[in-house]
């Protein structure tokens, strides 16, 4: 009984609440491809959301990650657009998406600015560089291999970005519960000077986290360029709210130190789910997105009361 | 009519008693010392004092009236206000402000004018020149406590408890704070001045209270106390309580000399050499800057003057890497601040300055090699836990301080730091860390061990060396070291100087 | 006084930062200098300035509201609706009503912040969310248009409120100015407002001398979100036509102005001086780059986060050292 009055109990109890609901909405739900474009549709913020639960576990945010993924995908419309090979276009978008990591790396781990901070104002920054690519225009005519990439089945009946996220989680998951490395994460995410008192290089692990991140993000704004076949300035614009969302509502506490990767997989679920469930009944986008917004409070306001409440019964 | 009276007051935390029948009497425009062993019950009675704790028994008198004190703001509204070693103030406001910020007698707007006058003279009343203008970012701790009294003062504070007051500056503020506590005896102020530095005590007090293990022991005027009489009250208890020690055991050669180690404006001319299987002894009072030294020896704020010789061989240290790469492991004073991650299993907190040795493939964990290291510490040490998967922070506070010393075991150091080993802990465990930390230099690591408990100290040392305000104010060997002498060392009072 | 203050120092270094950036564009865009940019300017700062000072309470108090930008679009239309169906109501009680709903959208994020202990990051970037699609889901894809507006609202961005050297100053910019001077002297004045400083500066310093920090919290987001209501206002009256996307952006835009004016984002400083410089500094890099041939337009947003991040550095950079002097003394 205990342990279905966790978080991640309450988690798969709402999953299993928001499949039915979309099972019983549309019985065509339930088909293997509907599943996968339930998946292909969010992929790209699902795919980030992975190195984001990382970075909330290690105590810090990047806000910057949409951003990075627009500025990815604008730098691979900017050049494709200007006859640079798409496969060194796609070499050089991952550069730019490491070298953004590291410039917030640096100023994060290195000049010690909160990473709330300096993410906000990469929020702006990256952003501002993608629109100065592509300006006001859409730029497309992608070689065919690329959107064939972006949109059709490549192993089985998963396409590539499915692929990367079930071997980025399976990889992810293992480094955050099975490896030292992921230990670090976890005890600077508790307590940042218990690990430097132990000896741990509290600075290299914030590095190379927040390169994991640009890159990834980078790659996520490929993977969103090839799958729609054209870009934008606006490109991936807001998504950082669904991403953080997807974490926090995950279990994983945002004053770092706490969560698993088990927990924000099921989160996902339920978002998509509930997205998924949401177009069903006609809601539209926008009220989706208000609706994203309450959970992301409620996922830190409800474990906050309920320990409050638990405090005030063990005074009494 | 006495302004405040504390009778028969008791407190406990769970099963401890921290006040057992306390009764104190503070007379208005007195400068009234308490002294007393760490953990003999100063910092609790400060609190019941100040409204953070309630007495579970006992009365409380103000002014011959009963209060009960439920907060910080209501001590402030009978007149009760108190200033720590380490000041609260804001940083960016300025001085005048900082001392008028919750004075709601000053109505509902800012009169600047005002308020810079009347800080002002607080500030002079208090005999020191401060600009009222000043950002309190700038100050330094004895300007910042200063701006703590004239705000107290503000308030009308009838009676101000200053808790070690002077342990982290300098003699020349030390002389000035002095002086501000003479000068708010004369304006009707009671003072009670809680201090390990027995001159100043003699230097200021009117009277002297020793409360040993929670409960009161004397009150006298100072005139009818004797150093000696004075140490004799807080030390007390009998020393054989302690397991008694095996004979030095020193292999031989230095495995560390310090050469007139120091940092910049924090300590400097500390020099010793220390062997394998030796126990030296860091005494001195809180501020004597004993931890700063430690932690230059572990990287974390590196030295900036003198040598450092492993094995005979200059090191340099600065970060806490190469001193574990030297084999040197620092068991912190603050465990819950420096020492364990507590929301983290045992396994975990055990493994983690030793997480290389447990790492296979790609980086993998060892899980089972680490349960059973964890398991074996668990059994050697005896700590008290169904399973190595608990976490930390629901342990006591002893089995918390095996856990932070199984950590360091597992780096297996040659020179091994304590700070405070048993602070918080109970007698029992107490007993037990002696134990390990003796059977530790018998297997020939060499142990430096920080302790405010004396004791402790005459049970544990092959050697003492003592600190007062930065510098080495002496080393003694266990068979010359008798508690008066450290005392007095680490006080600095001018009888009894032992030549080091 | 012969020394200077830190804070009157900066203010200095920015008012300098504003004349170099106007005598550099002065030299690139033809005509720059002429009354018309300057009412162009001043009067885009005008709907950027309430909220910069909302935001610059907000995060003196250590916090951020990132939901303002959405509050702005809300109560556009929300006041412009409402006004079509009561076009005799008195400005003054129009302006109430605007900061009377902005105030309460800010409420929701004071109570989630102070009391419900939810980082204001969080809580106001899920209201930023909750808040736009109330707006749509309200609107129903309909717009506000400038025929169902009274005329005195029409014609207020274009109202002059006195000429200074051929300049015309329009009472919109006197609006946000005053906004700025309120808050200003109650900050300087108000022993109340000063308690915002305080528990910026240390929290726990500021329970400790019995100030209630919950509270202080809260009414820094109900200020915010009612200087976002008079933003909004301000945006009906300029633009006329509310759509779903009014105010968008207008968050990041605040901060921006909040922190190259020199309020610490680590809390705890800052003036309404500062603010207002800063607000139209960044609004005049905004509106002269649009103009500027030689760069894009485009460059603006990338210009702005550099803009952020160099000033947080110098804050922090500046605190760090102003720590160092201090002096933390250990056992």
């Amino acid at each position: 009984m205990a342990r279905l009055m966790t978080w991640e109990g309450l988690l798969a109890l709402l999953f299993l609440a928001t499949f039915a609901g979309n099972v019983m909405l549309a019985p065509e739900f339930l088909t293997l491809q509907n599943q996968i474009n339930l998946f292909q549709l969010s992929i790209e913020k699902i795919i980030v959301a992975l190195v984001m639960t990382l970075i909330i576990i290690n105590a810090e945010i990047d806000l910057s990650v949409a951003s990075v993924m627009g500025l990815s995908a604008c730098t691979f419309g900017y050049l494709v657009t200007g006859g640079f090979p798409a496969a060194g276009a796609i070499v050089v978008c991952l550069a730019v998406g490491l070298m953004a990591g590291m410039i917030n790396a640096l100023l994060i781990a290195r000049a010690g600015i909160p990473s709330l901070v300096v993410t906000l104002a990469m929020l702006i920054g990256f952003r501002g560089f993608a629109r100065v690519l592509v300006k006001d225009q859409s730029m497309g005519d992608f070689p065919l291999w690329v959107t064939h990439l972006g949109q059709d089945a490549l192993l089985g009946p998963l396409p590539l970005s499915l692929v990367l996220f079930l071997v980025f989680l399976g990889g992810l998951g293992i480094l955050l519960h099975r490896t030292g490395f992921g230990r670090q994460i976890v005890v600077i995410g508790t307590n940042a000077e218990v690990a430097r008192f132990s000896g741990l290089n509290v600075a290299r692990v914030k590095t190379v986290l927040f390169l994991m991140s640009g890159f990834i993000a980078a790659l996520a704004g490929l993977l969103y360029a090839a799958r729609l076949g054209s870009v934008r300035g606006d490109a991936g614009t807001g998504f950082e709210l669904d991403i953080i969302t997807m974490v926090l509502l995950g279990g994983v506490s945002i004053f770092g130190g706490k969560g698993s990767m088990t927990g924000v997989v099921l989160s996902i679920l339920i978002i998509l789910n509930l997205r998924n469930g949401m177009a069903l009944t006609n809601i539209t986008g926008h009220i989706q997105t208000g609706v994203i917004g309450v959970l992301l409070i409620a996922s830190v306001l409800i474990p906050n009361l309920t320990q409050d409440l638990r405090a005030r019964r063990a005074k009494a | 009519m006495s302004v405040l009276d504390l009778r028969h007051v008791s407190k406990s935390f769970a099963a401890t008693a921290a006040l057992k029948d306390m009764t104190l009497t503070i007379e208005p425009g007195e400068i009234h010392a308490i002294v007393g062993e760490n953990g003999a019950g100063k910092s609790t009675l400060i609190k019941i004092m100040t409204g953070v704790h309630q007495p579970d028994q006992g009365q409380i008198f103000v002014s011959g009236a009963p209060v009960t004190i439920r907060s910080t703001q209501e001590a402030q509204s009978h007149g009760i206000a108190a200033i720590y070693q380490e000041p609260m103030v804001f940083p960016d406001l300025d001085v005048a402000e900082n001392i008028f910020i919750s004075n709601r007698a000053q109505g509902a707007f800012m009169n600047w004018k005002q308020i810079y006058a009347q800080a002002s003279d607080l500030i002079s009343q208090l005999g020191v020149t401060l600009d009222v203008h000043r950002a309190a970012s700038g100050l330094t701790l004895a300007e910042q406590q200063t701006v703590e009294i004239a705000r107290a003062l503000s308030l009308n504070v009838k009676v101000l408890i200053m808790d070690e007051p002077t342990a982290s500056l300098s003699a020349h503020e030390v002389a000035r704070l002095l002086s501000i506590a003479r000068a708010l005896k004369a304006k009707g102020v009671a003072v009670i001045y809680i201090s390990h530095r027995l001159d100043e005590i003699f230097q200021i007090a009117d009277r002297v209270t020793v409360i040993r293990d929670g409960q009161h022991i004397s009150t006298k005027p100072i005139d009818q106390v004797t150093p000696d009489g004075m140490v004799k009250d807080m030390v007390g208890r009998a020393i054989d309580t302690f397991a008694v020690k095996s004979a030095a055991n020193p292999h031989g050669d230095s495995v560390l000399r310090l050469e007139g180690l120091g940092r910049a404006g924090v300590f400097s001319g500390i020099t010793f050499d220390l062997s394998a299987g030796e126990v030296l002894c860091f005494a001195g009072l809180v501020g004597a800057r004993r931890t700063d030294v430690a932690l230059a020896l572990f990287g974390i704020s590196p030295s900036t003057e003198g040598r450092i010789l492993i094995d005979g061989q200059a090191v340099t240290i600065t970060s806490p890497q190469q001193a574990m790469g030297h084999k040197i492991a620092y068991v912190s004073e603050d465990r819950r601040k420096m020492g364990l991650a507590l929301s983290l299993p045992i396994f975990a907190n055990i493994s983690l300055a030793s997480l290389g040795k447990l790492l296979g493939a790609f980086g993998l964990i060892d899980r089972k090699a680490e349960a059973a290291m964890a398991e074996g510490y668990r059994k050697q040490l005896a700590i008290k836990s169904p399973h190595v998967g608990v976490e930390v922070g629901k342990l006591s506070g002893g089995n918390q301080q095996k856990v932070m010393l199984a950590k360091w075991l597992e780096t297996k150091p040659r020179i091994l730091i304590f700070d405070e080993p048993t602070r918080g802990v109970d007698v029992g465990a107490k007993a037990e860390v002696h134990n390990i930390i003796r059977t530790l230099a018998q297997e020939g690591v060499a142990v430096l061990v920080i302790s405010s408990d004396l004791p402790e100290v005459m049970a544990l040392a092959d050697r003492v060396l003592v600190m007062r305000e930065g510098r080495q104010a002496g080393i003694l060997d266990i068979s010359e070291a008798t508690q008066e002498k450290v005392i007095r060392l680490a006080a600095g009072s001018a009888r009894g100087q032992v030549a080091a | 006084m012969t020394r200077l203050h830190p804070q009157t120092l900066r203010i200095i270094a920015l008012f300098v930062a504003l004349l170099a950036t106007v005598l550099f564009f002065s030299t690139q865009i033809d005509n720059y200098l002429s009354p018309r940019m300057f009412t162009r300017i001043t009067t885009s700062a005008a709907v950027i300035l309430p909220i910069a000072v909302g935001q610059a309470i907000v995060v003196m108090t250590r916090n951020i509201d990132l939901s303002i930008g959405s509050t702005v679009g809300v109560v556009a239309y929300l006041t412009g609706e409402f006004l079509g169906g009561h076009p005799d109501l008195h400005p003054l009680a129009v302006a109430l009503l605007a900061m009377g709903i902005g105030g309460l959208m800010g409420a929701i994020n004071g109570v989630l912040v102070a009391w419900g202990r939810v980082p204001s990051i969080i809580v106001t970037l899920g209201t930023l969310a909750l808040y736009r699609s109330f707006l749509v889901q309200y609107s129903d894809a309909k717009t506000i248009t400038t025929a169902s507006l009274p005329q005195w609202l029409v014609d207020l961005p274009q109202a002059n409120a006195f000429s200074l050297f051929g300049l015309d100053v329009r009472v919109t910019v006197v609006l946000a100015l005053l906004s700025a001077l309120a808050m200003g002297l109650a900050l300087t004045r108000l022993r109340a407002a000063r308690r915002i400083y305080a528990v910026g500066s240390n929290p726990d310093a500021a329970v400790m001398a019995g100030i209630n920090a919950g509270m202080v919290v809260f009414v820094a987001f109900v200020l915010s979100g009612a200087f976002a209501g008079l933003s909004g206002l301000i945006f009906l009256a300029k633009f006329g036509n509310i759509t779903v996307v009014a105010g968008m952006g207008f968050e990041l835009k605040s901060v921006a102005a909040v922190v190259v004016g020199g309020v610490s984002i680590l809390g705890g400083s800052g003036s309404m001086i500062g603010v207002v410089i800063g607000c139209v500094l960044v609004d005049t890099i905004d509106n002269s780059l649009t103009r500027w041939e030689l760069v894009s337009e485009f460059w603006r947003d990338a210009l702005l986060g550099m803009l952020i991040m160099a000033a947080v550095t110098v804050d922090t950079v500046m605190s760090r050292s102003l720590g160092r002097l201090g002096g933390k003394g250990g056992a």
